[in-house]
Protein backbone atom coordinates (compact mmCIF):
# COMPACT_ATOMS: atom_id res chain seq x y z
CA UNK A 1 0.00 0.00 0.00
CA UNK A 2 1.07 3.51 -1.33
CA UNK A 3 -1.90 5.98 -0.62
CA UNK A 4 -1.03 9.00 0.42
CA UNK A 5 -2.56 8.83 3.78
CA UNK A 6 0.08 5.98 4.07
CA UNK A 7 3.17 8.24 3.20
CA UNK A 8 1.29 10.73 5.48
CA UNK A 9 1.60 8.05 8.67
CA UNK A 10 5.25 7.71 7.50
CA UNK A 11 6.27 10.89 7.04
CA UNK A 12 4.45 12.03 10.38
CA UNK A 13 5.50 9.11 12.64
CA UNK A 14 9.15 9.16 11.58
CA UNK A 15 10.40 11.50 14.46
CA UNK A 16 8.18 9.91 16.91
CA UNK A 17 9.58 7.85 19.69
CA UNK A 18 9.70 4.24 17.94
CA UNK A 19 8.12 2.87 21.41
CA UNK A 20 4.69 5.21 20.69
CA UNK A 21 5.14 4.63 16.80
CA UNK A 22 2.65 2.05 16.76
CA UNK A 23 -0.44 3.46 18.89
CA UNK A 24 -0.31 6.99 17.04
CA UNK A 25 -0.20 5.43 13.47
CA UNK A 26 -3.52 3.27 14.72
CA UNK A 27 -5.16 6.02 16.17
CA UNK A 28 -4.31 8.75 13.71
CA UNK A 29 -4.85 6.56 10.74
CA UNK A 30 -8.64 5.77 12.36
CA UNK A 31 -8.92 9.47 13.13
CA UNK A 32 -8.16 10.34 9.00
CA UNK A 33 -10.25 7.76 7.87
CA UNK A 34 -13.36 9.14 10.05
CA UNK A 35 -12.48 12.08 8.38
CA UNK A 36 -12.34 11.20 5.00
CA UNK A 37 -15.78 8.89 5.65
CA UNK A 38 -17.63 11.68 7.29
CA UNK A 39 -16.72 13.89 3.46
CA UNK A 40 -17.84 11.08 1.26
CA UNK A 41 -20.60 10.58 2.99
CA UNK A 42 -21.67 14.09 1.64
CA UNK A 43 -21.21 13.33 -1.87
CA UNK A 44 -17.20 13.27 -1.93
CA UNK A 45 -14.66 11.58 -4.26
CA UNK A 46 -12.82 9.81 -2.05
CA UNK A 47 -9.24 10.80 -3.89
CA UNK A 48 -10.42 14.59 -3.41
CA UNK A 49 -11.67 14.10 0.27
CA UNK A 50 -8.57 12.68 1.66
CA UNK A 51 -6.57 15.55 -0.40
CA UNK A 52 -8.58 17.98 2.00
CA UNK A 53 -8.14 16.09 5.08
CA UNK A 54 -4.43 15.68 5.01
CA UNK A 55 -4.26 19.30 3.48
CA UNK A 56 -6.08 20.07 7.06
CA UNK A 57 -4.01 18.10 8.75
CA UNK A 58 -0.76 19.86 7.88
CA UNK A 59 2.48 19.64 7.46
CA UNK A 60 3.26 16.00 9.06
CA UNK A 61 6.88 17.53 10.71
CA UNK A 62 4.60 20.19 12.48
CA UNK A 63 2.13 17.31 13.63
CA UNK A 64 4.79 15.01 14.98
CA UNK A 65 6.64 17.68 16.77
CA UNK A 66 3.11 18.50 18.80
CA UNK A 67 2.89 14.37 19.37
CA UNK A 68 6.56 15.14 20.75
CA UNK A 69 7.08 18.37 22.17
CA UNK A 70 9.70 18.61 20.36
CA UNK A 71 11.10 22.43 20.00
CA UNK A 72 10.49 23.89 16.80
CA UNK A 73 13.28 26.56 17.57
CA UNK A 74 17.11 26.57 17.71
CA UNK A 75 17.14 28.68 20.89
CA UNK A 76 14.03 29.38 22.84
CA UNK A 77 12.89 32.24 24.87
CA UNK A 78 14.69 30.83 27.98
CA UNK A 79 18.39 31.05 26.58
CA UNK A 80 17.60 33.98 23.90
CA UNK A 81 18.39 36.68 25.66
CA UNK A 82 21.64 35.20 27.60
CA UNK A 83 22.96 33.70 24.28
CA UNK A 84 22.58 37.43 22.92
CA UNK A 85 24.24 39.21 25.87
CA UNK A 86 27.07 37.12 25.45
CA UNK A 87 27.45 37.07 21.95
CA UNK A 88 27.47 41.11 22.22
CA UNK A 89 30.10 40.37 24.77
CA UNK A 90 32.72 37.84 22.86
CA UNK A 91 31.85 40.12 19.50
CA UNK A 92 32.79 43.34 20.72
CA UNK A 93 36.72 42.76 21.74
CA UNK A 94 37.58 38.89 20.44
CA UNK A 95 37.95 39.16 16.78
CA UNK A 96 39.23 43.18 16.93
CA UNK A 97 41.99 41.57 19.72
CA UNK A 98 42.89 38.64 17.27
CA UNK A 99 43.19 40.43 13.92
CA UNK A 100 45.27 43.33 15.88
CA UNK A 101 47.57 40.45 16.72
CA UNK A 102 47.90 39.01 13.33
CA UNK A 103 48.48 42.18 11.65
CA UNK A 104 51.29 43.48 13.87
CA UNK A 105 52.60 39.64 13.83
CA UNK A 106 52.13 39.97 9.83
CA UNK A 107 53.87 43.32 9.81
CA UNK A 108 57.05 42.21 11.78
CA UNK A 109 57.67 39.32 9.09
CA UNK A 110 58.03 42.00 6.65
CA UNK A 111 54.16 41.61 4.92
CA UNK A 112 53.38 45.34 4.86
CA UNK A 113 50.11 46.64 3.43
CA UNK A 114 48.85 42.75 2.54
CA UNK A 115 48.86 42.67 6.87
CA UNK A 116 45.73 44.59 7.22
CA UNK A 117 43.93 42.46 4.83
CA UNK A 118 44.87 39.23 6.38
CA UNK A 119 44.04 40.83 9.79
CA UNK A 120 40.51 41.68 8.73
CA UNK A 121 40.00 38.15 7.23
CA UNK A 122 41.54 36.14 10.35
CA UNK A 123 38.95 38.59 12.39
CA UNK A 124 35.81 37.91 10.43
CA UNK A 125 36.84 34.19 10.46
CA UNK A 126 36.88 34.22 14.23
CA UNK A 127 34.18 36.59 14.47
CA UNK A 128 32.07 33.56 12.64
CA UNK A 129 33.01 30.53 14.89
CA UNK A 130 32.50 32.27 17.53
CA UNK A 131 28.75 32.49 16.68
CA UNK A 132 28.99 29.28 15.33
CA UNK A 133 30.27 27.56 18.79
CA UNK A 134 28.13 29.65 21.21
CA UNK A 135 24.63 28.72 19.13
CA UNK A 136 25.76 25.33 19.44
CA UNK A 137 25.95 25.38 22.64
CA UNK A 138 23.08 26.88 23.58
CA UNK A 139 21.13 24.89 21.05
CA UNK A 140 22.12 21.65 22.43
CA UNK A 141 21.61 23.89 26.17
CA UNK A 142 17.93 23.95 25.25
CA UNK A 143 16.80 20.25 23.85
CA UNK A 144 19.59 18.51 26.74
CA UNK A 145 18.57 20.08 29.71
CA UNK A 146 14.84 22.11 29.90
CA UNK A 147 14.81 22.18 33.76
CA UNK A 148 18.15 23.94 33.84
CA UNK A 149 17.22 27.24 36.32
CA UNK A 150 19.26 30.36 34.53
CA UNK A 151 20.58 32.95 36.62
CA UNK A 152 17.46 34.89 37.68
CA UNK A 153 17.34 39.10 36.45
CA UNK A 154 17.84 41.05 38.77
CA UNK A 155 17.71 45.48 38.75
CA UNK A 156 21.45 44.99 39.56
CA UNK A 157 22.42 44.21 36.12
CA UNK A 158 20.73 47.21 34.92
CA UNK A 159 23.59 49.59 33.02
CA UNK A 160 24.21 52.63 33.60
CA UNK A 161 22.38 54.78 31.51
CA UNK A 162 23.95 55.02 27.89
CA UNK A 163 24.39 58.87 27.44
CA UNK A 164 26.77 58.80 30.24
CA UNK A 165 28.86 56.65 28.19
CA UNK A 166 30.50 58.01 25.32
CA UNK A 167 33.89 55.81 25.76
CA UNK A 168 33.22 52.44 24.53
CA UNK A 169 34.26 49.02 25.68
CA UNK A 170 35.62 47.88 22.36
CA UNK A 171 37.50 51.00 21.71
CA UNK A 172 39.28 51.01 25.36
CA UNK A 173 39.99 47.11 24.82
CA UNK A 174 41.07 47.91 21.39
CA UNK A 175 43.40 50.88 22.41
CA UNK A 176 44.91 48.83 25.34
CA UNK A 177 45.04 45.68 22.77
CA UNK A 178 47.62 47.82 20.70
CA UNK A 179 49.26 49.74 23.65
CA UNK A 180 50.40 46.05 25.40
CA UNK A 181 51.24 44.70 21.85
CA UNK A 182 53.50 47.35 21.49
CA UNK A 183 55.18 46.96 25.11
CA UNK A 184 55.46 43.39 24.08
CA UNK A 185 57.26 44.32 20.53
CA UNK A 186 59.99 45.98 22.22
CA UNK A 187 61.79 43.20 24.24
CA UNK A 188 60.51 40.96 21.33
CA UNK A 189 62.66 42.64 18.44
CA UNK A 190 65.68 42.20 20.21
CA UNK A 191 65.40 38.91 20.33
CA UNK A 192 63.44 38.02 17.19
CA UNK A 193 63.66 40.61 14.39
CA UNK A 194 63.78 38.33 11.58
CA UNK A 195 66.87 40.20 10.01
CA UNK A 196 70.12 37.87 10.93
CA UNK A 197 73.97 38.59 10.34
CA UNK A 198 76.16 36.07 8.60
CA UNK A 199 76.37 33.60 11.71
CA UNK A 200 72.47 33.19 11.80
CA UNK A 201 72.46 35.17 14.97
CA UNK A 202 69.80 37.84 15.55
CA UNK A 203 70.29 41.73 15.14
CA UNK A 204 67.69 43.66 16.73
CA UNK A 205 66.05 46.43 14.91
CA UNK A 206 66.40 49.42 17.87
CA UNK A 207 69.60 50.62 18.90
CA UNK A 208 70.41 47.75 21.73
CA UNK A 209 72.26 50.96 23.38
CA UNK A 210 68.67 52.69 23.96
CA UNK A 211 67.95 49.95 26.81
CA UNK A 212 70.05 51.80 28.94
CA UNK A 213 67.81 54.76 29.50
CA UNK A 214 65.64 55.52 26.41
CA UNK A 215 63.38 52.17 25.64
CA UNK A 216 62.66 51.38 29.25
CA UNK A 217 61.61 55.28 29.93
CA UNK A 218 58.94 54.19 26.20
CA UNK A 219 57.83 51.47 28.13
CA UNK A 220 57.08 53.36 31.11
CA UNK A 221 54.78 55.94 28.75
CA UNK A 222 53.03 53.36 27.18
CA UNK A 223 52.66 51.67 30.58
CA UNK A 224 50.95 54.80 31.67
CA UNK A 225 48.52 55.17 28.50
CA UNK A 226 47.00 51.89 29.27
CA UNK A 227 46.09 53.28 32.89
CA UNK A 228 44.81 56.16 31.06
CA UNK A 229 42.64 53.87 28.78
CA UNK A 230 41.25 52.61 31.54
CA UNK A 231 41.13 55.90 33.69
CA UNK A 232 39.25 57.34 30.67
CA UNK A 233 36.54 54.56 30.50
CA UNK A 234 35.78 54.43 34.23
CA UNK A 235 35.07 58.15 33.67
CA UNK A 236 32.89 57.11 30.79
CA UNK A 237 33.55 60.64 29.09
CA UNK A 238 36.06 62.54 27.52
CA UNK A 239 36.89 65.72 29.86
CA UNK A 240 39.54 68.64 29.52
CA UNK A 241 41.62 66.84 32.39
CA UNK A 242 41.93 63.88 30.35
CA UNK A 243 42.37 65.92 26.84
CA UNK A 244 45.62 67.20 28.70
CA UNK A 245 47.30 63.99 30.06
CA UNK A 246 46.54 62.31 26.56
CA UNK A 247 48.33 65.02 24.82
CA UNK A 248 51.10 64.77 27.23
CA UNK A 249 51.48 61.40 27.48
CA UNK A 250 51.25 61.47 23.40
CA UNK A 251 54.00 63.97 23.24
CA UNK A 252 56.40 62.35 26.00
CA UNK A 253 56.42 59.37 23.21
CA UNK A 254 56.36 61.10 19.79
CA UNK A 255 59.31 63.75 21.01
CA UNK A 256 61.86 60.92 22.27
CA UNK A 257 61.07 59.06 19.23
CA UNK A 258 61.30 61.63 17.03
CA UNK A 259 64.39 62.89 18.38
CA UNK A 260 66.22 59.72 18.53
CA UNK A 261 65.32 59.05 15.14
CA UNK A 262 66.51 62.77 13.63
CA UNK A 263 69.22 62.12 15.62
CA UNK A 264 70.27 58.79 13.81
CA UNK A 265 70.06 57.10 17.30
CA UNK A 266 66.93 54.65 16.97
CA UNK A 267 68.10 52.05 14.55
CA UNK A 268 70.62 49.58 15.43
CA UNK A 269 74.16 50.41 13.53
CA UNK A 270 74.49 46.77 12.40
CA UNK A 271 71.47 46.29 10.57
CA UNK A 272 73.48 48.63 7.95
CA UNK A 273 75.66 45.59 7.74
CA UNK A 274 72.93 43.52 6.14
CA UNK A 275 70.43 45.92 4.61
CA UNK A 276 72.99 48.09 2.35
CA UNK A 277 70.73 50.48 1.71
CA UNK A 278 70.31 51.96 5.50
CA UNK A 279 74.63 51.84 4.92
CA UNK A 280 74.18 55.11 2.71
CA UNK A 281 74.10 58.12 5.31
CA UNK A 282 71.90 59.96 2.68
CA UNK A 283 69.70 56.90 3.17
CA UNK A 284 69.47 57.23 7.07
CA UNK A 285 68.53 60.62 7.26
CA UNK A 286 65.99 60.35 5.04
CA UNK A 287 64.68 57.73 7.03
CA UNK A 288 65.17 59.28 10.10
CA UNK A 289 62.58 62.71 8.89
CA UNK A 290 60.08 59.98 7.60
CA UNK A 291 60.01 58.49 11.17
CA UNK A 292 59.89 62.11 12.86
CA UNK A 293 57.09 63.34 10.90
CA UNK A 294 55.10 60.30 11.30
CA UNK A 295 55.38 60.30 14.74
CA UNK A 296 54.80 63.94 14.88
CA UNK A 297 51.50 63.21 12.22
CA UNK A 298 50.51 61.07 14.67
CA UNK A 299 50.39 62.86 17.82
CA UNK A 300 48.55 65.52 15.79
CA UNK A 301 45.75 63.62 14.60
CA UNK A 302 45.39 62.23 18.49
CA UNK A 303 45.00 65.92 19.96
CA UNK A 304 42.64 67.26 16.82
CA UNK A 305 40.36 63.71 17.15
CA UNK A 306 40.67 63.90 21.19
CA UNK A 307 39.93 67.65 21.16
CA UNK A 308 36.82 67.09 18.94
CA UNK A 309 35.70 64.23 21.08
CA UNK A 310 36.25 66.36 23.94
CA UNK A 311 34.12 69.36 22.74
CA UNK A 312 31.29 67.62 21.70
CA UNK A 313 31.19 65.37 24.95
CA UNK A 314 31.78 68.10 27.51
CA UNK A 315 28.84 70.23 25.71
CA UNK B 1 -10.30 50.09 10.90
CA UNK B 2 -9.05 46.90 12.93
CA UNK B 3 -6.39 44.70 10.94
CA UNK B 4 -8.08 41.20 10.06
CA UNK B 5 -4.81 39.76 11.43
CA UNK B 6 -4.23 41.50 14.52
CA UNK B 7 -8.17 40.54 15.56
CA UNK B 8 -7.75 36.96 14.35
CA UNK B 9 -4.43 36.41 16.73
CA UNK B 10 -6.08 37.57 19.64
CA UNK B 11 -8.89 35.51 19.37
CA UNK B 12 -7.04 32.37 19.11
CA UNK B 13 -4.87 33.69 21.79
CA UNK B 14 -7.99 33.69 23.64
CA UNK B 15 -9.67 30.55 22.74
CA UNK B 16 -6.44 28.75 23.17
CA UNK B 17 -7.26 27.42 26.99
CA UNK B 18 -10.62 27.27 26.43
CA UNK B 19 -9.88 23.91 24.38
CA UNK B 20 -8.63 22.16 27.17
CA UNK B 21 -11.29 22.68 29.32
CA UNK B 22 -13.92 21.64 26.45
CA UNK B 23 -12.31 18.96 25.94
CA UNK B 24 -12.33 17.50 29.42
CA UNK B 25 -16.13 18.43 29.71
CA UNK B 26 -17.24 16.95 26.95
CA UNK B 27 -14.97 13.70 27.96
CA UNK B 28 -17.06 13.42 31.18
CA UNK B 29 -19.13 10.55 28.16
CA UNK B 30 -16.23 8.60 26.29
CA UNK B 31 -15.09 9.68 22.62
CA UNK B 32 -12.85 9.33 20.20
CA UNK B 33 -10.47 12.03 18.39
CA UNK B 34 -12.75 12.62 15.51
CA UNK B 35 -16.23 12.24 17.03
CA UNK B 36 -14.92 14.72 19.82
CA UNK B 37 -13.88 16.97 17.35
CA UNK B 38 -17.25 17.65 15.94
CA UNK B 39 -18.91 17.46 18.79
CA UNK B 40 -16.79 20.81 20.09
CA UNK B 41 -17.62 22.36 16.91
CA UNK B 42 -21.05 21.85 17.18
CA UNK B 43 -20.75 23.42 20.86
CA UNK B 44 -18.97 26.32 19.38
CA UNK B 45 -15.70 25.21 19.67
CA UNK B 46 -13.86 24.71 16.24
CA UNK B 47 -10.65 23.44 17.31
CA UNK B 48 -7.89 22.19 14.32
CA UNK B 49 -7.46 18.38 13.99
CA UNK B 50 -3.72 19.00 14.35
CA UNK B 51 -4.30 20.25 17.87
CA UNK B 52 -6.53 18.54 19.28
CA UNK B 53 -5.15 15.19 18.75
CA UNK B 54 -1.80 15.66 20.00
CA UNK B 55 -3.81 17.53 23.08
CA UNK B 56 -5.61 14.60 23.81
CA UNK B 57 -2.16 12.29 24.34
CA UNK B 58 -0.81 14.83 26.21
CA UNK B 59 -3.35 15.49 28.82
CA UNK B 60 -3.50 11.07 28.82
CA UNK B 61 0.01 11.27 29.25
CA UNK B 62 -0.69 14.13 32.72
CA UNK B 63 -3.18 11.49 33.68
CA UNK B 64 -5.91 13.88 33.22
CA UNK B 65 -7.83 11.19 30.31
CA UNK B 66 -7.74 7.69 30.65
CA UNK B 67 -7.98 5.83 27.64
CA UNK B 68 -9.32 2.15 26.04
CA UNK B 69 -9.42 0.73 22.72
CA UNK B 70 -12.36 -0.30 21.40
CA UNK B 71 -12.23 -3.14 18.51
CA UNK B 72 -15.77 -4.00 18.19
CA UNK B 73 -16.64 -1.43 14.87
CA UNK B 74 -15.30 -1.11 11.76
CA UNK B 75 -12.09 0.45 12.70
CA UNK B 76 -10.02 0.08 16.30
CA UNK B 77 -10.98 4.13 18.04
CA UNK B 78 -9.09 4.72 20.84
CA UNK B 79 -11.63 6.04 23.48
CA UNK B 80 -10.99 9.02 26.22
CA UNK B 81 -12.67 9.41 28.92
CA UNK B 82 -11.62 11.99 31.86
CA UNK B 83 -10.13 10.51 34.90
CA UNK B 84 -10.64 11.59 38.75
CA UNK B 85 -7.49 13.59 38.57
CA UNK B 86 -8.96 15.12 35.10
CA UNK B 87 -12.50 15.96 37.02
CA UNK B 88 -10.00 17.75 39.62
CA UNK B 89 -8.33 20.21 37.16
CA UNK B 90 -11.60 21.00 35.52
CA UNK B 91 -13.27 21.92 38.62
CA UNK B 92 -10.22 24.25 39.42
CA UNK B 93 -10.33 25.39 35.41
CA UNK B 94 -13.97 26.36 35.86
CA UNK B 95 -13.85 28.09 39.00
CA UNK B 96 -10.72 30.77 37.75
CA UNK B 97 -12.72 31.08 33.73
CA UNK B 98 -16.17 32.03 36.46
CA UNK B 99 -13.57 34.75 37.91
CA UNK B 100 -12.37 36.02 35.01
CA UNK B 101 -15.86 36.28 33.97
CA UNK B 102 -16.86 38.11 37.00
CA UNK B 103 -13.55 40.63 36.70
CA UNK B 104 -14.24 41.34 32.97
CA UNK B 105 -18.23 42.17 34.50
CA UNK B 106 -16.22 44.02 37.73
CA UNK B 107 -14.26 45.87 35.31
CA UNK B 108 -16.93 47.02 32.63
CA UNK B 109 -19.14 48.24 35.36
CA UNK B 110 -16.77 50.20 36.55
CA UNK B 111 -15.72 51.86 33.51
CA UNK B 112 -19.97 53.40 33.16
CA UNK B 113 -19.52 54.65 36.84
Amino acid sequence: MNTLTDRYLAATLRSVPAERRDEIATELRASIEDMIEDRTGGGQHTATAEREVLTELGNPDLLASRYTDRRLQLIGPTYYLVWLRLLKLLLSFIPAIVGTVVVVVEVAQGNGFGAIGRGIVVAMQVGVQITFWLTLTFAVIERAQPGTTMPGWTVDQLPDVPTHRDVSLADTVASVAMLALTIGYLPFQHYQSWVHDTDGGNIPILDPALWSFWLPALIVVLAASVVFEIVKYRTGRWTWPLFGVKGLLDVAFAVPVAWLALSDRLLNPALADRLSWLADQDNRDTLGVVIALSAAGVVVWGLIDSAVKTRRQTR
Amino acid sequence: MVNEEVLRTHLQELRRGTVVVASLLALRQPGYGYALLQRLTGHGFPVDANTLYPLLRRLEEQGLLTSEWNTQESRPRKFYRTSADGETVLARLLDDLAAVQTSVTGLIEGADR
